[in-house]
């Protein structure tokens, strides 16, 4: 299959919420493109919700293709999920702070699993990150970096979910990464509820706390 | 100039082309779809016209900056950030002929008929894909052969071969972390790698200079550089530690663009005109086409100007109210109070907006590019708003054969 094949799989044109989906990682699937096998690829089991909650948003904040396999996991349950990655590929020969490739197989054969599944076109979404994006550690300044942060532009804006019925959005992940808690923070001032669930606790609310005005 | 409206059939495979074969990484910006669902044509008479004042005003420009260098006493009213203005007397030794000069002049069309030109993109203008494989697909999805383009990119990279030796190295230098940086690189990296040329992505850390050539030390990649094609913006190279970055001002290596662009980049450029052109430089196609230009001092409580960032950049921070989201406008405002040197008053136009095919009404900014003092093809956007900022789509610009 070809990026353009992939992305197609992830973003049916006639779904909500697929015109977030970022085509970056799906580009780089090309034909110099060279894969890896990172593990098996198998689709956790969820407990922590059985099924879609309809003003409920998820996003799935974990390291590498776990988000995808979790996103996967949520499909199946009728979420509908939407790979927001935006890391691009390091230059030939250079060493990068960030492996992107693991995104990339993940999304191939995520789109494998993700063609077995039929999921409702008004699903709520269940948009899909990578927490290794904030890798900044360079041994030093020859290396290429290639993380990245997610901006509240790269979603949607709470106005919207909330015209969309979303007044919830559950972070699924070991914390609130700062990248995401500038753009929830704005959100929970707009009447959005933000909980979070680690691996180990429940689901519960939170209150963030404003970030620093620089940090806008 | 008119909107050709894309067949509604056929947006949504135009569009995830776009994507896929025109280094379009980001069709979504909030809840904007960034991909217009139209094409922006244009008759041969405007095209000409556009080619003439790109020329002319690129001329007027590129004479104004050679002074300037010459004479950084007029530069002073610029208000350059102090890190930029120190290095400025290492840039004597610009040779114009040694290095690739990239410059794009936004026009608007106005009610009364006219262009206004709101400010040229001088030092790191993107849009090349947009301009260069977009308008193809356009006409291809069109199926209309009476229109044509001038691809830009075919224009920028015929300029870099007559500057940079065969198969040379040449580094795009660029923020590494975002993809829409990413994007307009990997397209011209593309490009050159097919004519021959070896590609570097790096960061604007990556070089190092020596007797004024550049190295690269990117990890794998280390050795000279026959020429580097920066977008990292100058005022953001400033901020990068530890200081590596001050050799781009007197490199001899051939930089598209060299930082002599600081000078026409920063929007107070106008503000020197009156002695730019006390000295003999002609200015008068930018006087014919910016509106008005003065202080922030000067337009106390004129309600008929606007302010703008200094160093803004794709519409962000102006003060057009019926542009502005939420509680921006008085950020703006407040930001405008407590630094009037890094903004400076413009008197506002009245943009003629274009009616869609839909009846839909969109604002126009018809950026116009030159290369080495030659016009080199459009990149446009449309926006519902008379402000065309980040939540403006690009569109096609076609030429009426």
């Amino acid at each position: 299959m070809t990026g353009k094949e992939i992305y197609k799989i992830w973003a049916p044109t006639e779904a909500k919420w697929v015109d977030w989906v970022r085509p970056v990682p799906f580009v780089g699937i090309n034909e110099s493109f060279e894969g890896y096998e990172v593990d098996e690829f198998l689709i956790p089991k969820i407990n922590y919700i059985k099924e879609p909650i309809s003003d409920m948003a998820i996003i799935i904040d974990l390291p590498g293709n776990n988000s995808i396999k979790e996103g996967i996991a949520l499909a199946k349950i009728g979420f509908r999920p939407i790979p927001i990655y935006n890391g691009t590929d390091e230059q030939n020969g250079a060493t990068a702070t960030v492996d992107n490739r693991a995104i990339k197989m993940g999304l191939i054969k995520g789109a494998l699993e993700l063609k077995k599944i039929e999921i409702p076109d008004n699903a709520p979404p269940a948009f899909l990150l990578d927490t290794n994006r904030m890798n900044r550690y360079k041994m030093d300044q020859s290396v290429f970096d290639n993380s990245w942060d997610i901006y509240a532009q790269d979603m949607p804006s709470a106005e919207y979910f909330l015209k969309n019925g979303i007044n919830k959005i559950m972070v699924r992940g070991e914390s609130i990464q700062k990248d995401l808690k500038k753009i929830l923070y704005t959100f929970q001032t707009k009447g959005i509820q933000i909980f979070w669930i680690n691996e180990y606790e429940n689901i519960k609310q939170v209150r963030l706390i404003k970030p620093k005005e620089k940090d806008f | 100039m008119k909107l050709v409206s894309i067949p509604k059939d056929k947006y949504d495979e135009y569009r995830i082309d776009l994507m896929f074969d025109a280094y379009k990484w980001d069709p979504q910006f909030f809840d904007s779809n960034t991909i217009a669902k139209q094409a922006l044509v244009i008759t041969d008479e405007e095209h000409k016209e556009l080619e003439r004042l790109t020329e002319q005003l690129d001329e007027e420009t590129r004479k104004a900056e050679d002074l300037l260098n010459k004479n950084l006493k007029l530069a002073k009213p610029l208000a350059l950030p102090k890190k930029i203005y120190k290095e400025l007397k290492k840039m004597k030794n610009y040779d114009p002929d040694k290095h690739i000069r990239l410059m794009r002049y936004d026009f608007h069309p106005t009610i009364e008929g006219k262009w206004a030109v709101s400010e040229v993109n001088s030092d790191v203008p993107g849009g090349f894909a947009e301009s260069s494989i977009m308008p193809q697909m356009a006409i291809d999805v069109l199926n209309e052969k009476s229109y044509w383009y001038k691809n830009f990119g075919d224009i920028l990279t015929n300029a870099i071969i007559k500057k940079v030796k065969a198969k040379g190295t040449i580094v795009l230098v660029h923020c590494t972390s975002y993809s829409d940086d990413r994007q307009v690189m990997q397209f011209l990296g593309d490009k050159l790698k097919q004519l021959g040329f070896r590609i570097i992505y790096a960061a604007a850390d990556h070089l190092r200079f020596k007797n004024q050539e550049a190295f690269s030390i990117l990890d794998g990649n280390e050795g000279k550089v026959d020429a580097i094609i920066r977008f990292t913006p100058l005022e953001w190279l400033i901020d990068i530690k530890p200081k590596h970055w001050e050799g781009y001002f007197d490199t001899i290596t051939p930089s598209c663009n060299h930082p002599i662009a600081i000078f026409a980049q920063t929007k107070r450029f106008p503000l020197v005109w009156d002695q730019l052109e006390k000295q003999g430089i002609r200015l008068s196609t930018w006087r014919q086409l910016l509106p008005e230009t003065v202080e922030v001092k000067n337009a106390k409580h004129k309600n008929d100007y606007i302010f703008k960032p200094a160093c803004g950049r794709v519409g962000e921070k102006i003060s057009i109210k019926e542009a502005c989201k939420e509680d921006e406008y008085r950020k703006i405002m407040a930001d405008v109070k407590k630094y009037p040197k890094k903004y400076l008053a413009q008197k506002k136009f009245n943009s003629k907006s274009l009616i869609s095919e839909e009846g839909e009404s969109f604002h126009v900014c018809l950026g116009s590019y030159s290369v080495e003092g030659k016009h080199a093809g459009y990149y446009a956007r449309i926006s519902k708003l008379p402000r065309i900022d980040s939540y403006a789509a690009d569109i096609s610009v076609l030429i009426e054969k």
